[in-house]
């Protein structure tokens, strides 16, 4: 296939060459709501399909933190026909899994009523259970038990890998889920077979043991790294009123009480067509494929009411917050600014902001590694979310040197920006880096899919071609007055982090 | 018609098939194996199409793409983490991080990283076990600028002074997170396990080592190893094949220095006696790995042993492990199997998941019992069937960009498969097809003796071994030999930590 060029306008700027690429979306809306991109491509007998829902942990509430993601987990549980040898009998058993579940959580409030009087330590220890818990248990694990004898394993996923199929995965941030495979080009009916199944009648199975999972998941990236517990607080602290300000995995006491009651009405009013977009990439002809999703995908019922949106914003922050941590870490700084949201028109500038202070030839690596050297590591990150955004940057404290000399030196490189316009060339060399991804990113039909689910699920995929343009237009002087507008003292959140004592190498002084 | 235009056309029969999909709908089925699918045939391109020997020594494999105005060009150095000398752990990473980002004689690192910038191209260099790389991706409009920097870069770099002094920092800075992170002591603990430390890949970098490298070593090390003859090349992208040929011909003529023969890889491997090796740390959940010795991947087991695997442990959602450990117990966010055939000398089995402290114990007798059972019994033909497609019908994945195929084919020939067998991937899906339940059987019950398992654990010892009142399972039970208590190593030196000097917890 070819590429058109777009934004002559850029050939001025770029001698030689320098016309950014647009990825040629065929868009379509189905009669019942869903919105459907297309972008042919035919340089391997693939297809890349994947569906974003306009769900994310943002749409949560306290007490239910969390289901977005576990839900995601709960997607891949099969339909009435895949994933169990006797229908009638499993949707028996789950009622029957649900009963007694009703009756642990009865107990569980009374652990937690024990737990605010402290008599109870620690209620994630199995010793602490009342006995009349650990009875139900056993009960529900009878259930577990029968329903294993008709239960067919992951034969989701079986029918896709025996056909082919490959990648299969699913992710969930605070404004979007996100669902996605590659399938051979001849199996493309599958594909909406199974997805369009998935979304009409899907059965939620195995659900407890899947919570369980979910929580090893916690354990396994926020828990028990290094610093995932900390980042996760400094997280809850920087967002004020935003639900931005829990994590999308959940609170730690949020995962275990979800129910499947709860996931059954998060699903009806999140999961309707009009909150989902469908999205294919690869070798397949447009014309056949929107007539096969209007086949599959137009029997779905169009949901009763439209799922609210985030009304939350964010209260300006009046003072600078800070957290000083001790950690099995490198000391290092990590400071954030509230910023703007995905599409604001000061998010390009801000993108160019990054860009100057990172890489080989990036403020932060001349300036703080390599001139002050009072950094090892340095990092920045312009994150523009649905409904807002924060600018992050970085460094890891050098032996020798402190964390006063790390982050004053972090502070006087984002003074240069305020205050100095950008030198010209400077300004042209990031604009070029830009242009150039507009090419390297379409290298294959997955990054393609992956940019259209993102950028949707923020909440335009047109974005994927218009962001090049609009940042080519950034002006230095454009990023003086985005810098000073943001960069202020009383709109930022510092972490400080040390080396906990006791945790570093021989020679290391205690802290 | 040039090569690339033969290749082309391939795909584009192939999308010429899917056209006559267009067929009356029929009612949705109620199930899938009831849909029925037009053809798809899929043939791999074949390396002596692409393969072009340069009159300097090095196998260059060229794939000219014209859908974007990029080049891509790699070249693989025969030499590794294997040939640092005693004392000098960390020279080949060294040579390798410092490479493109030193400066050249003619331009200091500054002005080199400014003009590739400017030019948004990418120039990068690593030296990692057992290959080093040097690989450029730039605008197609730069090629003769790009190619002259990296003709600089590979036969002057400058090693400048002051970047040298950087990474040798930061070297010493990321030694001091080795024992923070639980993933990053069993990755290391394992290596040991497996390997023995008399083994070269087992000889990290110290403090010591590191602040004994001087620029003078990396330059001789440079003019020792980085020569055309220990070169193999992988060129993509948009250009003319005469052309590039002939620019590819002058970046490797007259180098100014001769350099050595790399000498062959240690193949010394030494695996621990079976048995419990548990690293205390204080992480609410413990990390587990389970060993067995392993083999190459010429060994004539392996294709059996790939379908093997996947069905134990190796298929994701579809095996047997994660089937088991995660969706019917819920026990643990991964868990899985590899039995990769290692190129140069055997890389062990290995079986590895995660779980809340009390229930390690419990989820490692359900792999230990996973692994025993696919000896005792054959497979089904519904896993058979799974797992095969799941190598066959995914194969054209392998080559779906120009890019990748050139990458592959130089892979091959620079691991020699090549040479030994030039239709590797011609006959590929044809021996994975032929491998039967009776094949699998053989193989696990060859290679697989969970009795002899080395099982590492990282993780809360105490809690772990106390193990949950649910599950009746001892974790010191399970392997035939004793506990081993594993001390966390110096991160600076890598010595065992010795409990009696007060200085070190």
């Amino acid at each position: 296939m070819t590429y058109r060029p777009f934004f002559a306008g850029l050939l001025a700027l770029l001698p030689g060459w320098g016309t950014a690429q647009q990825i040629p979306v065929v868009e379509k809306q189905l009669p019942n709501g869903f919105k459907l991109l297309m972008v042919e491509r035919h340089n391997e007998p693939r297809v890349a399909g994947g569906w974003v829902a306009h769900i994310g942990s943002s749409n949560e509430r306290p007490g239910i933190t969390g289901i977005a993601h576990l839900f995601e987990h709960m997607m891949f549980k099969g339909t009435p026909t895949l994933g169990t040898k006797d229908y009638p009998k499993d949707v028996e058993i789950i009622a029957a899994q649900e009963r007694v579940r009703d009756l642990m959580r009865a107990e569980e409030s009374i652990m937690r009523d024990q737990w605010r009087r402290g008599e109870l330590a620690d209620l994630t220890k199995i010793e602490t259970r009342t006995d009349r818990w650990k009875e139900l248990e056993k009960e529900f694990k009878k259930l577990i038990d029968q329903q294993r004898e008709i239960l067919v394993k992951n034969e989701f996923d079986r029918i896709y890998t025996t056909a082919g199929a490959s990648d299969m995965n699913a992710f969930t941030t605070e404004d979007m889920t996100g669902y996605f495979i590659n399938v051979p080009a001849n199996k493309l009916e599958l594909w909406m077979w199974m997805e369009s199944e998935r979304l009409l009648r899907p059965v939620f199975r195995e659900f407890y043991a899947e919570r369980d999972v979910v929580f090893e998941e916690r354990r396994m990236r926020t828990e028990s790294t290094p610093l995932g517990k900390f980042a996760e607080q400094f997280n809850a602290m920087f967002w004020d009123a935003h639900p931005y300000n829990w994590p999308v995995i959940g609170w730690p006491s949020d995962i275990p009480e979800i129910s499947k009651a709860q996931a059954d009405e998060f699903y009806s009013l999140y999961y309707q067509p009009a909150n989902i977009t469908l999205i294919l990439v690869g070798d397949f002809k447009v014309a056949d494929a929107e007539r096969q999703v209007n086949e599959y995908f137009g029997r779905i019922p169009r949901g009763n009411r439209p799922p609210p949106e985030v009304t939350t914003l964010e209260v300006p922050q009046l003072a600078e917050k800070r957290m000083n941590a001790d950690a099995e870490a490198n000391p290092q700084i990590d400071i954030l600014w509230r910023t703007v949201p995905f599409r604001h028109k000061d998010g390009y500038a801000l993108n160019v902001m990054e860009q100057l202070l990172l890489g080989r030839t990036g403020r932060l690596y001349k300036g703080l590694e390599l001139g002050r050297q009072v950094a090892n590591t340095t990092w920045a990150n312009q994150d523009s979310k649905k409904w807002a955004g924060a600018f992050n940057i970085g460094a890891e404290v050098k032996d020798g040197k402190t964390h006063e000399e790390v982050e004053n030196a972090l502070y006087e490189e984002l003074d240069r920006l305020k205050n100095e316009a950008v030198p010209e060339e400077e300004l042209q060399k990031v604009k070029n880096n830009f242009a150039a991804a507009a090419f390297r990113r379409l290298s294959s039909d997955f990054p393609i899919l992956m940019q259209l689910v993102v950028n949707e699920g923020l909440g335009d995929w047109r974005e994927v071609n218009e962001a090049f343009a609009k940042v080519q237009q950034v002006t230095a002087a454009d990023v003086k007055r985005v810098a000073a507008s943001y960069f202020t003292r009383e709109n930022r959140t510092v972490a400080r982090y040390s080396r906990k004592a006791g945790t570093g190498a021989k020679a290391d002084p205690a802290p | 018609m040039n090569l690339f235009q033969q290749f082309s056309s391939v795909v584009f029969l192939l999308s010429g098939l899917l056209a006559c999909q267009s067929t009356l709908a029929a009612p949705i089925p109620d199930r899938p194996e009831k849909l029925s699918y037009p053809g798809l045939t899929f043939e791999p391109p074949n390396p002596a199409d692409y393969r072009v020997l340069l009159k300097a020594g090095p196998v260059a494999y060229v794939l000219p793409d014209r859908e974007l105005p990029l080049v891509n060009i790699s070249v693989t150095v025969r030499v590794g983490n294997y040939v640092d000398p005693a004392g000098r752990e960390g020279l080949a990473g060294f040579v390798g991080h410092l490479f493109a980002r030193g400066g050249t004689e003619a331009k200091t690192a500054e002005q080199m990283d400014e003009r590739l910038a400017f030019l948004a191209a990418n120039l990068n260099s690593s030296i990692g076990d057992s290959s080093g790389n040097v690989t450029l991706n730039l605008l197609s409009k730069d090629l003769s600028e790009g190619l002259a920097l990296l003709r600089d870069v590979l036969t002057k770099p400058r090693f400048q002074e002051n970047r040298l002094a950087l990474y040798r920092e930061q070297s010493i800075a990321g030694m001091k997170q080795r024992n923070d992170d639980s993933t990053a002591i069993e990755g290391r603990e394992r290596e040991f396990l497996a390997y023995g430390d008399q083994f070269w890949a087992c000889h990290y970098d110290t403090e010591a080592s590191i602040q004994s490298i001087t620029r003078d070593e990396l330059i001789a090390f440079h003019r020792k190893w980085f020569h055309p003859a220990n070169f193999t090349l992988a060129v993509s992208g948009d250009f003319d094949r005469t052309d590039i040929i002939a620019r590819l011909e002058s970046l490797l003529a007259d180098w100014p220095f001769t350099g050595d023969k790399t000498p062959p890889i240690p193949t010394n491997t030494r695996i621990a006696p079976p048995g419990l090796y548990i690293v205390d740390k204080d992480v609410n959940q413990g990390r587990v790995s389970i060993l067995l010795p392993g083999v190459k991947r010429d060994d004539p087991d392996y294709p059996a042993i790939l379908i093997m695997n996947d069905i134990l442990g190796g298929g994701g959602f579809t095996s047997r492990i994660m089937n088991r450990v995660r969706s019917d117990e819920g026990l643990a966010y991964g868990a899985g199997s590899s039995f990769r055939g290692g190129i140069y000398y055997p890389e062990t089995f290995m079986a590895t998941f995660a779980s809340k402290s009390r229930t390690v114990a419990y989820a490692t007798s359900i792999v230990l019992e996973e692994m025993k059972k696919i000896g005792e019994n054959p497979v089904s033909n519904e896993e058979m069937q799974t797992a095969r497609k799941s190598f066959v019908d995914t194969f054209s994945q392998r080559f779906a960009t120009k890019a990748q195929v050139a990458g592959t084919f130089a892979d091959d020939e620079f691991t020699g498969r090549f040479a030994n067998s030039p239709n590797f991937w011609k006959t590929w899906r044809s021996r994975i097809e032929a491998i039967t339940r009776d094949d699998v059987q053989r193989v696990a019950r060859k290679h697989l003796h969970p009795d002899q398992a080395r099982i590492l654990v990282i993780g809360q010892k105490e809690e772990i071994l106390q193990g949950h009142p649910n599950h009746a399972v001892n974790l010191k039970e399970l392997t035939a030999n004793r506990l081993n208590i594993v001390p966390l190593r110096d991160p600076l030196t890598m010595k065992p930590k010795d409990k009696r000097d007060p200085a070190v917890q």
